[in-house]
């Protein structure tokens, strides 16, 4: 087996592990329990070099099953909540937790957990990764371009508030599901959002953080209780997104916007599975924010090639989008939209309203957009003035050299 | 393949007063024999039981609440498992780690009508 297979299965199964090993010992353990499973890993990986195991999931499950009466020995130690432990009949609870019905409901409680409103918004996206995830410090700190010990500090803050607000784990039920349904799927969308627009140079750390992303909203979707039309629309969005992932990016590594991506190379299954997914979203009136950014990339994707894009379809779905979500960063969408469609009258609606500093970091998308509003008007002085500011802003080296394409072209 | 359940009776841990490291070294038995039967194929499930007991009794349905420690012996759980007979489920009970404590293996078979 490949050497990124193995990660790969490290990886996911870390995360169950984890989630299991908490239901015996709580969240109190968290960190011995992460330990544990880390090793059990690494000493899997030094063994597998000579031979891999037949069933290597299963192998791993067995291991960190051997593993819990070490965890027991380092809790007793160390004199930390230990459970109660008074009969060897014990263990026959303790393997049924070990089967897959039971993996899917531990790592449900996870996510909840991971997605917890009382933990800083930041705090969730790092813990989620790590915990659930099974993510290194090191491939978090690089997947969401943060320093380790950044990482470090907001996943130990993380434990540490589910400590003092004594976070239980379950999955919450009856009056505090929605609103913790709520918190989940936005944690899920800005992981997805990391990969999908991420600074990041390797498309690998992309891919990962997306397909994170839609693992976890499947488990969601597994769960009555978490199905909802909200859930199904950040699913349908996900899979609109991901169908173009591997055309955001040529071979040379550069950075292509919707008009210059191969639409041939869009993943006709994802795009499928999408709609079907879109269908239930919309079987009651419920709409939320991820609705309407499904229905916008949908827009885009019915259109047979950029220049039959219908823009004014899309202007509305942001104007409802709008409604519910009233922020600088769709209108700076709506702006570029009244673009597309030369309404340039009502791009400079939209271009008034917006403050930049509004869009913090991303604030040079906006003078990019102004400098292309300029461009098209055909007022080049100002359009270069703006796309200097853009490039003085923009981090992303991608897209710095996107932005030098487009600066050289108006010097020309 | 018939279906048959071990239900284990006996003394509790605590109540034997083993220390951590001997009811560690037991778990340890109870892990390696239940991973036995399921690569064996033949573990179909089971429970663990807690030591709390209510007991109703009789025409009057008197009701005692008694723990482990107040019983000679207690029901602690039990596994299902698939055998060919008794005689196949007896020999799979002998890795049951709790004989020397007095410990008790009930060996029952699931009725099934198949007429």
């Amino acid at each position: 087996m490949e050497t990124k297979l193995i990660d790969h299965l490290f990886r996911h199964h870390s995360g169950k592990m984890v989630s299991i090993l908490t239901r015996i010992f709580g969240l109190a353990n968290l960190e011995i329990i992460e330990d544990a499973v880390q090793d059990t890993f690494l000493k899997a990986s030094i063994k597998w070099r000579k031979q891999l195991p037949d069933n290597p999931e299963a192998w791993l499950t067995k291991a960190a099953k051997n593993r819990v009466l070490d965890i027991f020995r380092k809790i007793q130690t160390e004199r930390k909540n230990l459970p109660e432990l008074k009969n060897g009949i014990e263990t026959i609870a303790i393997n049924e937790l070990f089967l897959d019905t039971e993996i899917a409901d531990a790592q449900l409680r996870m996510i909840f957990t991971a997605c917890h409103p009382k933990l800083n918004a930041k705090d969730r996206i790092a813990f989620a990764l790590k915990t659930i995830s099974g993510f290194s410090y090191k491939e978090i700190s690089s997947a969401l371009l943060t320093k380790e010990t950044t990482i470090r500090k907001r996943i130990f803050r993380a434990r540490k508030n589910i400590q003092q607000h004594n976070i239980q784990f379950k999955i919450p039920q009856g009056k505090e599901l929605p609103n913790r349904l709520d918190s989940v799927l936005e944690v899920l969308y800005l992981i997805f959002n990391e990969g999908f627009h991420s600074n990041n140079k390797t498309t690998l750390v992309r891919k990962e953080l997306c397909g994170e992303a839609m693992r976890l909203c499947k488990i969601l979707l597994k769960n009555k209780h978490a199905q909802t039309s909200g859930t199904y629309a950040l699913f349908a969005l996900m899979c609109f997104h991901a169908a173009r992932l591997d055309t955001k990016v040529n071979t040379n590594n550069e950075i292509l916007d919707l008009k210059n991506q191969d639409r041939n190379k869009w993943s006709f299954p994802l795009i499928q599975l999408g709609n079907a997914i879109m269908d239930k979203a919309v079987e009651n009136d419920e709409f939320s924010s991820y609705h309407y950014e499904a229905a916008i990339i949908a827009e885009h994707i019915k259109a047979p090639n950029f220049e039959q894009t219908n823009w004014n379809k899309i202007l509305q779905w942001y104007q409802h989008l709008y409604k519910i979500q009233p922020t600088a960063s769709h209108l700076l969408s709506m702006a570029v939209v009244s673009l597309q469609s030369k309404n340039y009258i009502k791009a400079n609606y939209y271009f008034d309203q917006i403050n930049p500093e509004d869009l913090e970091q991303r604030a040079y998308l906006f003078y990019a957009a102004k400098s292309d509003y300029f461009s098209l008007l055909n007022k080049k002085e100002k359009a270069l003035k703006f796309i200097d500011i853009a490039l003085r802003k923009v981090t992303n080296n991608l897209e710095k050299e996107y932005f030098q394409k487009k600066q050289e072209k108006l010097l020309k | 393949m018939k279906d048959f359940m071990m239900i284990f009776i006996g003394k509790e841990y605590t109540d034997l007063g083993l220390s951590q490291e001997e009811m560690q070294a037991r778990m340890e038995k109870w892990f390696a024999w239940g991973n036995k039967m399921e690569q064996a194929g033949i573990l179909r499930g089971g429970e663990a039981l807690t030591p709390q007991i209510r007991r109703v009794t009789g025409q009057n349905r008197t009701v005692t609440d008694l723990t482990s420690a107040d019983v000679k012996e207690i029901v602690g759980g039990f596994y299902l498992i698939k055998a060919k007979d008794f005689n196949a489920v007896q020999e799979i009970a002998q890795d049951f780690p709790d004989y020397d404590l007095g410990n008790t293996v009930e060996i029952r078979e699931i009725m099934v009508f198949d007429h």
